[in-house]
């Protein structure tokens, strides 16, 4: 059992026997049933506003923080320990070594290495890839019966290396995909329809970032579906479709103004993280926009090994099946486009991790 | 009223709502809700966002407005928090570096604070933030003659007390974040320990916040058991011995857990927000629990009645703020502790310009 701090402090052991005392004939505790454990791997703003949320809505019982920085590291562990009178009967625990992420249910990964000016963007998945190698194996070594969760960018070809590098089944490896994306345009259209962000469906699918695709025909508010002469006040087609791609850029661009004005983004990612993590450690079968194995669905090839999101049902084994949309033939089209791009940079990656 | 979002300029049709839902035959014009509740954060720097990201994610609520001197900073921070709207209720986040932004409000939280320069003496410090809040409390109280006031900025008691001053507010309302996140460190090395959760431990620092804070050995419980007592009457083999040096030490660790931490990670953010959201959640919904927080403790514990310094002392709040001081059995030594840190924060506050 970890060491106590207190007893570095002098207090003696066995205090606590003094103060309550077993009923007669008690049976040894075992162990709780649903212990829910959850590792983070990477403590910097996006990793700790996950950990934050994730602990302030009680979806976990254990909570492991890891990152190579070990005094930042502690200080982060110890900063969220000090609140623990405010908090459920939650352990938290961190290390530079990933051994202390054993027996998780679901590893977060939001470690990353960050785009150096001028950086091509191959040069970039391959720092990432080498990354990844390090910390991929022994993650899925230490909790071979873990979800894996990744949110590192480019979170769908990261995705993709994360599974390949953990042999797990495609249904236990996860990207956070779009399912904030979605959350912005939700926002977006919510404001100008003045409901609850939470009565508008609309998902935003593919390649998370500039690529993604608005699916503008699935969208229903309330369980009224909008359709697309609603949304472009009877405008002609052309002219629509070039209203609807301004806001799709601008759920895209939302991201970026974040960046730009505060330096990074970390709070609706949190939130958004922590929206996932609940219909997978709670079983909800909940639907949910996020980076999986897309090939087979919506006419990606089969041999397109890569990861997009599309809206997914999400349980405590992962990902339980992928929605059937009616998805119209462009919206189609602009996720086979999406596949191929990727799959032509993946086969660029050495993926050999050496043993 | 006409809404204005990003959308409309983006070209998206302005009665779309009106097509998708219809109001019932006869219906009566919507009446202003009565009960929304508003707070505002003034600072958002890493205390302050984490105080107000708390309280969003435990619905404390139905609107938040953030201020601060930086706009670019405050527009990414307000942004930050909107685009997680599908995962949230429905709260309103609104940003400015106008004051006009907090009207209102049913309660204000002041995290703002200048940082202490190397070499710059404590005076010195305390000079620049009395100057600083002289821009942020009267428009504050201003805007919202009817709020709670929340210190956090340290150091903490001697702005509590400027604050009040600026305010012109009746003192219950207006209160210091205080000792109440030092109790909860304390709480959770006792907690630790004895193999409880620390919500079941009662303990209490009080006093001045920081390295001066009194731990109130004599007070502690554990599931309603006092400590002290229950170990002292023990005739036990490994009875403890509660010494005074081993007190003290773990009191030295509670205050210098904040000072590790800023060392490590060059803030404290997570535990001041718990613990200031939890305050909210006990003022606002008019909890009427206890906790240790900065207030005028003038006339309390032998503290002369004509010193008006601000320390922590376990209090009932609620609603209107301060309602009452839990009267608790002091010892000598920790009702003589209470009244140097008085008579030291009188003598400070008597060279401030206010």
């Amino acid at each position: 059992m970890a060491r106590k701090s207190s007893s570095l402090l002098g207090l003696a052991n066995g205090v606590s026997h003094q103060l309550f005392h077993p009923v007669p004939d008690s049976a040894p505790p075992y162990p709780a049933k649903r212990h829910t454990k959850i590792s983070v791997v990477g403590a910097g703003n996006v990793g700790m506003a996950i950990a934050q949320t994730i602990l302030t809505q009680h979806l976990v019982d254990e909570l492991a923080l890891v990152d190579r920085k070990a005094d930042m590291l502690r200080g982060e562990m110890l900063d969220l320990q000090h609140a623990a009178a405010f908090l459920p009967h939650t352990r938290i625990l961190s290390s530079t070594e990933l051994d202390v992420t054993a027996g998780s249910d679901i590893c977060i990964i939001t470690a990353g290495v960050r785009q150096m000016p001028g950086e091509t963007r191959l040069n970039l998945f391959q720092r990432n890839l080498a990354l990844f190698k390090q910390i991929v194996p022994p993650v899925a070594r230490h909790s071979p019966d873990a979800l894996l969760l990744v949110v590192s960018n480019p979170v769908d070809v990261l995705a993709y290396i994360a599974w390949k590098l953990s042999g797990f089944p495609s249904n236990r490896v996860i990207g956070s995909g779009t399912n904030l994306d979605s959350s912005r345009l939700r926002f977006q259209l919510a404001q100008r329809l003045q409901v609850n962000a939470q009565d508008v469906q609309a998902y935003m699918v593919g390649e998370h970032g500039d690529g993604s695709i608005a699916l503008w025909s699935s969208i229903s508010v309330g369980g009224v579906p909008i359709g697309l002469g609603h949304l472009a006040n009877g405008k002609k087609t052309a002219e629509a479709a070039e209203e609807l791609e301004e806001i799709r850029k601008s759920v895209v661009d939302g991201a970026y103004e974040v960046i730009y004005l505060k330096g990074y983004t970390s709070w609706a990612i949190g939130y958004s993280v922590a929206d996932l993590v609940r219909s997978l450690v709670r079983d909800l079968h909940r639907v949910h926009p996020v980076s999986l194995l897309a090939k087979g669905s919506y006419g990606i090839p089969e041999d397109r090994e890569v990861f997009l999101s599309l809206p997914a049902k999400l349980g405590s084994s992962g990902v339980l099946g992928v929605a059937n949309l009616e998805l119209t033939e462009e919206e189609e089209k602009r996720l086979r486009s999406s596949a191929d791009t990727l799959w032509e940079m993946q086969q660029q990656l050495d993926l050999k991790v050496k043993s | 009223m006409e809404k204005v979002s990003s959308l409309s300029e983006l070209g998206l049709a302005t009665d779309i709502h009106r097509s998708l839902f219809r109001p019932i035959h006869q219906a009566a014009p919507p009446s202003p809700t009565k009960r929304r509740t508003k707070i505002s954060v003034v600072g958002a720097g890493n205390v302050g966002m984490a105080i107000a990201q708390t309280i969003l994610t435990q619905d404390l609520a139905d609107e938040l407005a953030l201020v601060d001197a930086k706009p670019d900073l405050l527009r990414g921070e307000m942004l930050d928090l909107q685009h997680a709207a599908a995962f949230l209720p429905r709260t309103r986040i609104l940003a400015s570096t106008d004051y006009a932004v907090t009207a209102d409000s049913d309660l204000c939280i002041v995290t703002a604070g200048a940082r202490q320069v190397p070499g710059e003496t404590r005076l010195d410090l305390l000079h620049r933030n009395v100057a600083l809040f002289k821009l942020i409390v009267p428009p504050l109280a201003r805007h919202s003659p009817a709020a709670l006031l929340l210190v956090v900025s340290n150091p903490v008691d001697v702005l509590t007390y400027i604050t009040w001053k600026l305010s012109g507010f009746p003192p219950n309302r207006v209160i210091g974040s205080g000792t109440n996140l030092d109790s909860s460190r304390f709480r959770f090395l006792l907690a630790d320990h004895l193999e409880v959760n620390a919500q079941d431990v009662q303990a209490y620092m009080v006093g001045e916040h920081g390295d001066s804070s009194v731990a109130l050995w004599s007070s502690i419980s554990v599931g309603g058991v006092p400590v002290l007592d229950q170990l002292a009457s023990d005739d036990n083999n490994a009875a403890v011995v509660m010494e005074q040096e081993v007190l003290e030490r773990i009191r030295k660790a509670v205050v210098d857990s904040a000072y590790e931490v800023i060392r490590l990670k060059g803030y404290t953010s997570w535990a001041i927000g718990y613990s200031v959201a939890s305050l909210a959640r006990s003022l606002l919904r008019d909890q009427h629990r206890i906790h240790p927080v900065s207030l005028l403790a003038a006339g309390f514990y032998g503290i002369p009645r004509d010193r008006q310094v601000f320390l922590s002392l376990p209090a009932q709040i609620g609603r209107s703020g301060v309602l009452t001081v839990a009267n608790l059995h002091l010892t000598d030594e920790e009702a003589a502790c209470l009244q140097r840190s008085a008579e030291t924060l009188w003598e400070l506050q008597q060279k401030l310009e206010l």
